[in-house]
Formats: C-alpha cells, structure tokens, sequence
C-alpha cells in the first residue's frame, strides 16, 4: 500500500494545514491493516470540507478506492466505492438520464464525504439531505470487521454514521438512487432583491420551486442590507426546451477550465476588492427578473469552474462560516449577523443564503434544520478570531448552530451537536479541538 | 479491445480513457494472473461504461495454452504487462528471479503480442500499443535484467511496426518514464518526473489517435534519455545510476 509519509495536508480553507501520514489503500485488506498499523487516524475524501474535520496525524484516503460497482440503469440505483466522486457519477449517469438528487455546490467530492457530512442542496426542502436516498452503505469499522448497514440492518451505525464525520469508522462504498431528467439542462429564474425583507420574502414564495438559493453582497449596509440575487431552478423537461438542446437533451458542450496556477498575494483580497467584485456580480443581471435555460453544470457548480479558486485567498487560506438558525428567528438573527460584518469590514466574497425544510430526526448528527442557513468566506488574518467569536454569540442567542464539515474556528458549543457512538480509533483534529 | 497486463495502473486509466471518449467494443478481454482483482476492474467497465468484458486468466510464466484464448481478437490491444522484479544487487544471481523478468517483459510477452499480430495482419488492420520502459534505453546498475528484458521489447515493437507496416496494422511504442503506480509505491520518485496514470492514459490517448510511432509518457524523459544514451561508455561505466 503506497503510505505518504508526512506529506503536508490542508482542506479547502487551506487551513489549518498540517503534516500527515496518507495511507492509500487499494484493498480490504489494504484498509484494515491501515487501521490496525495506526493509533488513531480519521478517512479523508477529496478533502472538501474547509476547515478541520478530515484531518489527523494519519489518515486513510479513499483516493484509489474509487471503483463503480453497480449502475442499474433501468431503475436509477447506483453503488458505488466511498472514494469515488460525484464528478465521475454525473460524467455517465447524465447521458443515462439521471442525475445525483442531492448535491452539494460542488462535484469534487467524494461519495464518502456526502455520507459523512450529510450534505444538503438547493433542494433541501424538498428532497432532504443526501443521505435520505441512501439505501445502504459498507463500513468498516475498528477491528477490520466490515458492516453494511441500513434502515434495517446495524441500523444504529447506519443513522450515527449519517452526518457523523468519519467518526464511527470507514465507508466502503454506498448504494443510492438517482432522479431521472429528461435533459442536462435547468429552467432558471435568477431574481433581483433589494434588501432582506424582499429576499425572505422572495424564498417564502418558491417553496414549491426544487432548488433555491440566494447570492448575498455582504458589504451592503442600511436600507440594502440583505441585497441579494435568488436563483431558482428546475430540471427542465424535453417539451420546454429550445430546439437547439432538443437535438441533444442529456449532453453538454464541454466548457475551457480556468486554472488559479499560483497563491495570489496577501493585498488582493481587501474589502476594496470585494466591493468591486460584488458591484460586477450584481450588476451583470440588468434585468430585475430573468429566465432562461442553463447547463446543470452552470447551475450547480459555478465555482467548480474556476480549479484551485481557493488560492485566491493567498496562502495564509480562509475559513467558510456556515450556520443554520430558525426560521422564526429568521429575519431578525440574519440581519444582525450581516450588520456585524460589515461593521467589521471582513468582507465576504461568497455569501450564500438559504432556506431549510423539515430535517429527519432519524439522522440526527446531520446538520441542516429548519430555519436559514448563510454560509460565507472569510480570509485568516488577524482580526478574524475577534469577529467568529461576535458571530458565533449571535448564532447561540438565536438557537443556531454551525455545519461541522465547514467549521475551523468556532465555538465548541455550536458543534457539539454530534452524538456519535464513539471509538478511540476513528478521531479527527477537529473532534478533538471540539471536545478538549 | 485486449489489455494484458489488467491490474496496472495505466491499463486501467487507458480503458477509462477510451470508453471516456465514446469508442465501445463488442468485448473487452481483460487478460490477467490475478482474477479476483480484475474482477473489480470488469465490475466497474461494466457498471460505468456499459461496456461487457471478459477476464481472461493468463499467467505468462505459466506454460500458456492458446487454444483457450483462441476466440479473443479485437482491432486494438493494450499492452502493459511487465515485472519489475529484484534490482541487480538484490536478483543479479537469483535464477528465479531473472527468469521471470525475462519471460513476463520479453521472452512469453511476444509470443502473446505475436499471436494477435497475426490475426490483426490476416484482417489487415488493428493498432498495437505496448508499454516499454526508459529502462530499456541502456543498460544501468540498478536495474539491467529488467532493462535489457525491455531493451529486447522496444526492439522487437520497432521491428514488428516496421513489418507490419506493410499489413496496414500500426504498432506505437510507450516509454514510460517515473509514474504513479503500485509497481513504484515503495519507491519516493521526484515529483516533477512523474506522471500520474490518468495523465499518461490522456497523453497515450492522443498519441494513438495520431498513429505516433514511439511516445514519451513525460517529455522530460526525451530529454533526459537523449543526454543518458550519449554519455560515452568510459563516463557512463563509472557513473552510479
Ligand atoms: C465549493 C464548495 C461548495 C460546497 N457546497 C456545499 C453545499 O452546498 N452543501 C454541503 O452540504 N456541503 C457543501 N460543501 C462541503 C462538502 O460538500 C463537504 O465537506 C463534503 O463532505 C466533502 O467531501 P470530501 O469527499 O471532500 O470529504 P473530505 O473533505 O475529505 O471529508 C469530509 C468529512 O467526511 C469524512 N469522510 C470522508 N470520506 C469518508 C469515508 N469514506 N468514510 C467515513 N468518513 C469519511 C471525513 O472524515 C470528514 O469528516 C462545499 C464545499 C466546497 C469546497
């Protein structure tokens, strides 16, 4: 099994960044004498997550277990290897008609890490978390002995292990069901909001649309606070749309991929930057209310564009802030957050905001529950220790909690929401800053 | 197509490569000694691709029955079978060992690759790509058994491209420099020199679709072994390499 031996490890946030060693099993085999030649190590996808949460002195990675094992193509079931992506999933299941019915905003994750984290869509209201089309996984678990487990089978260890961060062993690989689509294409309404009022307002109206999602300028005080653009979308059908994609419905002409090559220096995120930045993003929409059809993948994964756009925030890295408060306390908790921060002058490039449905109490280490979630980008410097901590109090006075796949930082209180059926052998660096 | 040497690395993410870019086979006959693994490999070209295949249990150090295989034939094969084997100091003495780098590189490998060639000549068409080794290029200390086993090889590519030429049958030849794969786990190459499979598959891919004759996986490697091939004997024989 190739082991790399201290090898320099960070997530997406590019901190904190650490040294590792990586173990790359191939086999069954190969996975349990990681675990058994190791004290305490935890699994690691693609290293999605941005701050803490896959990182440990050793980690097992699920990089060259990335084998499909099943695709029925009759019924939308797919059973993957945890390592494989969802990338590769959508590359032959969107031709076949089928697309991944919980996604996250990017596709460079690993099937393993949608289990782990749970992860939610823009479609949370109406399709839940991803594990909710899950049918069963393998995991492997301490001593090497390897469970499948279900709604009905080791169903304690399939609920502890939904959402529950690598911390009750290794996912092997999971059986899911796909959506069928008639077209890899999306009928999209992009919206234009004022301020919160008309964005709350805005996602109380689309409850029937499958996806919504709103972009934020962050820097926006007063009257604008809360100044928005909402992204509707559904998976649009043969009958709606233009002729020219009717030739071709399930394929998508391949786009030139943007490359950031280098870490750009420390100046060129500043608040001055971001301002212009969100000036063109909100003003390239002159119309107050567009439709038209877009690519899944411009829909879905915009940022997935861009490769390596996390070196734009230089080498020092940032953190990404996501909470989640209730609705009732919505408006209010959602505004004195955006005041605080632009107070602050942290600007934010990316400020995504979005609203929950009903959570499955079975799956209780996932994170979403009802209510708005905001999710931003913040660049590590000095004052950023300061500001999380104001955040994090307003998050706690309004019953919130913080997404655990995205934290670094953040008050332990606000995370502990994992009840996980604990093993010594399976402990993150993030588990055990939480639980210091 | 036909891939011998099926638990590689690059065999692998040259089947993904191919099926990738849209060209399906009526069978893809994955030849190998180990059939539990490869059995992974034909699960996942079936369940990805929908592209069936076929595992054919061939061991080349084994007494090889053709018949057996009589039925395989396809337009394209895929050739990445090969053994490292012990190093010199190691195996320099140890019969065994030179016997099986002798027969999985060169002496049973071309009776396998001639096999095929004949069918492919008989229709007169179908592309051959196999995978040699810098090794090959001239004979060093730390590896000579395996670099001459694959010395042989390149010759015996380039002169079978050379008579088959005439057979409308194109045979290219890989020369691999460092690349990121089982067969090197243990050893630290420098990064800069190493490919990762699904890159030497891409570059492999183009290669073929251009009907190139001999390719280098990295660039570097032209470079490097043009200066390795022309250091003149009476240097190179002090040289530790
Ligand atoms: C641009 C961007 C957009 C994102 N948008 C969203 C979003 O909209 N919604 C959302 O929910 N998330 C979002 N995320 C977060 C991301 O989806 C999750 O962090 C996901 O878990 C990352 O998967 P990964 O394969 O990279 O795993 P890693 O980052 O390597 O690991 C994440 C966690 O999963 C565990 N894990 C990974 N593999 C296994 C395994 N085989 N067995 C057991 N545990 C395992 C790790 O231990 C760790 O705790 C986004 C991330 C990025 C970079």
């Amino acid at each position: 099994m190739r082991i790399n031996k201290s090898k320099n490890i960070a997530n997406w946030g590019l901190y904190p960044s650490i040294r590792t060693n990586e173990y790359e099993p191939q086999s069954i085999e190969e996975f349990k004498e990681a675990i058994a030649s190791t004290n305490k190590l935890i699994a690691r996808g693609n290293g999605r997550c941005y701050g803490d949460a896959s990182l440990q002195n050793d980690v097992v990675s699920t990089r060259r277990w990335n084998k499909f094992i099943e695709f029925d193509r009759e019924r939308g079931y797919i059973e993957v290897e945890a390592g494989v992506l969802l990338s590769d999933i959508l590359e032959v299941s969107v031709p076949a008609g089928y697309f991944i019915t919980v996604t996250p905003g990017t596709k460079f994750i690993t099937v393993g890490g949608a289990i782990a984290s749970d992860v939610h869509g823009k479609n949370h209201h109406v399709d839940g978390c991803f594990s909710e089309h899950v049918v069963y996984f393998d995991l492997m678990i301490e001593n090497g002995e390897v469970l499948r487990c279900s709604r009905d089978m080791n169903a304690d260890l399939f609920w502890s292990t939904i959402g529950g961060m690598g911390l009750t062993g290794v996912i092997l690989s999971a059986r899911f069901l796909l959506t069928k689509i008639e077209t890899a294409y999306i009928r999209n309404e992009a919206i234009q909001a004022k301020n919160l009022d008309e964005i709350f307002q805005l996602f109380e109206e689309s409850e029937s649309w499958t996806y919504t999602v709103a972009w934020l300028d962050c820097l926006q005080k007063g009257e604008a606070l809360g100044k928005s653009i909402m992204l509707r979308g559904e998976h649009a059908t043969l009958d709606e749309v233009p002729e020219k994609i009717k030739k071709n419905p399930l394929k998508i002409k391949k786009k030139p991929k943007l490359n950031i090559p280098f870490f750009f220096p420390n100046f060129v995120l500043n608040p001055w930057s971001i301002k212009i930045f969100n000036w063109l993003y909100f003003n390239k929409q002159v119309k107050k209310h567009v439709q038209n059809f877009v690519d899944y993948d411009q829909f879905f994964y915009p940022l997935d564009m861009v490769h390596n756009w996390n070196r734009i925030y230089g080498k020092s890295g940032f953190i990404q802030y996501q909470f989640v408060i209730p609705k009732e306390n919505g408006l209010e908790g959602m505004r004195e957050i955006l005041r605080t921060i632009a107070e602050s002058g942290n600007g934010s490039f990316l400020v995504v905001l979005k609203l929950f449905g009903e959570n499955n109490p079975k799956a209780y280490n996932s994170f979403p529950k009802p209510g708005y979630t905001l999710a931003l980008d913040f660049k590590v410097n000095k004052g950023l220790k300061k500001l999380i901590e104001n955040l994090d109090l307003i998050v706690e006075a309004f019953g919130g909690r913080i997404y655990r796949t995205k934290d670094a930082m953040s008050k332990p209180s606000l995370t502990d929401y994992l009840k996980n059926t604990d093993s010594s052998k399976f402990e993150s660096l993030q588990n055990e800053r939480i639980n210091r | 197509m036909i891939v011998l040497g099926s638990n590689s690395d690059i065999s692998q993410a040259f089947v993904e490569k191919v099926l990738k870019e849209g060209q399906r086979f009526p069978l893809v006959y994955l030849f190998t000694s180990n059939v539990d693994k490869t059995m992974k490999l034909a699960r996942h070209i079936e369940a990805k691709y929908d592209q069936k295949c076929e595992i054919v249990e061939f061991d080349l150090t084994k007494n090889n029955n053709f018949d057996a295989i009589a039925h395989v034939e396809s337009d394209l094969l895929f050739c990445a079978s090969g053994f490292l084997g012990k190093n010199s100091e190691e195996g320099l003495y140890d019969l065994n060992n030179t016997i099986r780098i002798v027969e999985i590189n060169y002496s049973k490998l071309i009776h396998l690759i001639n096999f095929f060639a004949q069918k492919m000549e008989v229709k007169g068409k179908g592309t051959i790509i196999a995978l040699s080794s810098v090794a090959g290029e001239r004979g060093r200390q730390s590896n000579f058994i395996y670099g001459s086993a694959k010395a042989g090889f390149t010759a015996y590519l380039s002169g079978l491209r050379n008579y088959l030429y005439h057979k409308k049958v194109h045979v290219m030849t890989v020369i691999p420099g460092f690349m990121d794969t089982e067969m090197t786990a243990d050893i630290q190459t420098p990064k800069p020199l190493t490919a990762q499979p699904a890159q030497a598959a891409n570059i492999i891919y183009k290669a073929y679709k251009k009907k190139r004759n001999i390719v280098y996986v990295t660039f570097v490697w032209w470079g490097i072994m043009m200066i390795i091939r022309n250091i003149p004997e009476f240097i190179f024989k002090k040289l530790k390499m």
